[in-house]
């Protein structure tokens, strides 16, 4: 079975990620030193399982599933349960937001800030802004997120869609305001 | 021709890249041909790439960098210490020169029987898979006992037809074993379609993609019924993998059956007396 690599292979393949998992490390804590903790342990944590079986040869992704998993525990210290999970409950019940053709706002995106779209990734709420990251920063696939999240595919769907919907929403408002003080 | 509504919900996929084989041809074709659809992927690739091209960059400081570089060089302190490699060099150049004959008794049995090679690489994702879900890690993504709401489940997802055997209802043999659900799993930059039964309190996966991604090799091959099934033992796992119509299946039990053994469990059915009689051992 394949496993994850040793020696130098491994050393440089894994330190290519160092940016993606300290711009995760940012998306979970949005503190610059606990990201900064958070990618040591995480890197620390590898070597260790150096020799497992990579889950189907995806080191990047494995190094997220570490990553996450490092800070649920961190979590769970703290304030005794995770708080990125927080948003299951509210995905079963709030209504779709993923019809772009609704929002007519949607045509001025092209001409939006950088500033606007980082406000309105860091207003989402955890579990969206984290798989806003992990599908249109990192461009893991559909399954990939799966595995780094650990549900089903149809949760990443229905997930990711809500999240989109939130940022169409939210941007729109942004655009107006401009336009409304232009 | 699908209409809007059909393709409008399959294009979140299909701007992902989610979307392969007919399903992705046919998404493509109405866009090309419907101004509506074709304006809104317009809309959302507008809005993907604002976000996409203003996200957030985050960048490692140079202290992390190096906190992270010495971490990592640690795990080369592995190595045994010179005094022991003084030791355990010549014990290892003894070790060698005894097991060296059955090494290349192996290679050139490997080389002269070629059907006992190593396992195909869907074999080993289909036993992976099969241990994932056992542990719980791998969750079936949809539950049913009926085999039609499993091909229904998959016909949107992977682009081939699912079409699970129906032999136990078939035969009319007393049912011993029973689907539980299915989902999605990756291989090969594509998904394949994992299914989940129970027998005898103990889980089965049925992995299955297209022949085009993989074929069966490697194991102990065996022809019945005009397939050829390949057995092979990995990680304590029966896994049998054969191609038929189009498609390619790996079947993963830990039955204490040996080998082709596992698959009479099944198929003891009366009028699969002819499928079986050549499986049995000799």
């Amino acid at each position: 079975m394949e496993t994850v690599g040793e020696n130098s292979v491994f050393e440089t393949a894994a330190l290519e990620h160092v940016d993606a998992l300290y711009g995760y490390a940012m998306t979970l804590t949005r503190d610059k030193t606990e990201a900064e903790d958070l990618v040591q342990e995480t890197y620390l944590r590898a070597v260790k399982a150096a020799n497992q079986p990579a889950p189907e040869g995806n080191l990047k992704a494995w190094l997220f599933v570490i990553m996450r998993n490092v800070w649920l525990n961190v979590m769970r210290h703290k304030h005794n349960g995770p708080r990125i999970f927080e948003l299951d409950g509210d995905e079963q019940t709030s209504g779709t937001a993923n019809d772009a053709t609704s929002n007519p706002h949607v045509v001025y995106l092209r001409k939006l800030e950088r500033q606007q779209v980082h406000d309105a990734i860091a207003e989402l709420p955890d579990a969206y802004r984290e798989i806003v990251l992990l599908r249109d920063i990192e461009g893991f696939s559909y399954h990939e997120i799966a595995t780094v999240l650990d549900c089903p595919a149809g949760t990443v769907m229905s997930r990711l869609g809500r999240a989109r919907g939130r940022l169409r929403e939210a941007l729109a408002v942004r655009q107006k305001v401009q336009r409304l003080h232009a | 021709m699908r209409n809007c509504e059909d393709i409008r919900e399959r294009l979140a996929l299909y701007l992902d890249n989610e979307l392969q084989g007919d399903e992705r041809v046919t998404v493509e074709a109405h866009v090309q041909s419907c101004f509506s659809c074709a304006a809104f992927v317009e809309k959302e690739r507008a809005f993907l790439n604002a976000i996409r091209g203003n996200a957030p960059a985050h960048t490692a400081s140079p202290e992390l960098q190096a906190k992270v570089k010495e971490i990592m060089s640690g795990s080369k302190q592995v190595a045994p210490q010179p005094s022991r490699l003084k030791w355990i060099l010549p014990i290892a150049a003894a070790i060698l020169v005894l097991i060296l004959p059955v090494i290349v008794w192996r290679v050139v049995r490997q080389y002269n029987h070629p059907e006992n090679g190593t396992p195909s690489g869907f074999a080993l994702m289909a036993a992976e898979s099969h241990l994932r879900h056992s542990r719980g890690q791998l969750p079936l993504e949809m539950e049913t006992t009926n085999p039609q709401d499993i091909s229904a489940w998959f016909a949107n997802k992977v682009y081939f037809n699912v079409k699970l055997p129906s032999y136990q209802e078939s035969s009319g043999q007393e049912k011993i074993y029973t689907l539980e659900g299915a989902r999605l799993v990756a291989y090969q930059n594509d998904y394949a379609a994992y299914v989940a039964y129970r027998m005898k309190d103990r889980p089965i996966s049925l992995v299955i993609t297209s022949d085009s991604v993989a074929r069966p090799s490697g194991g102990e091959e065996i022809a019945s019924r005009g397939l050829r099934f390949h057995f092979n033992s990995i990680d304590g796992l029966k896994v049998i993998t054969w191609s038929d119509r189009g498609l390619t299946y790996a079947l993963v039990s830990d039955l204490d059956e040996r080998g082709q053994q596992s698959c009479i469990v099944c198929h003891e059915g009366t009028k699969d007396r002819d499928f079986i009689e050549p499986l049995k051992p000799h």
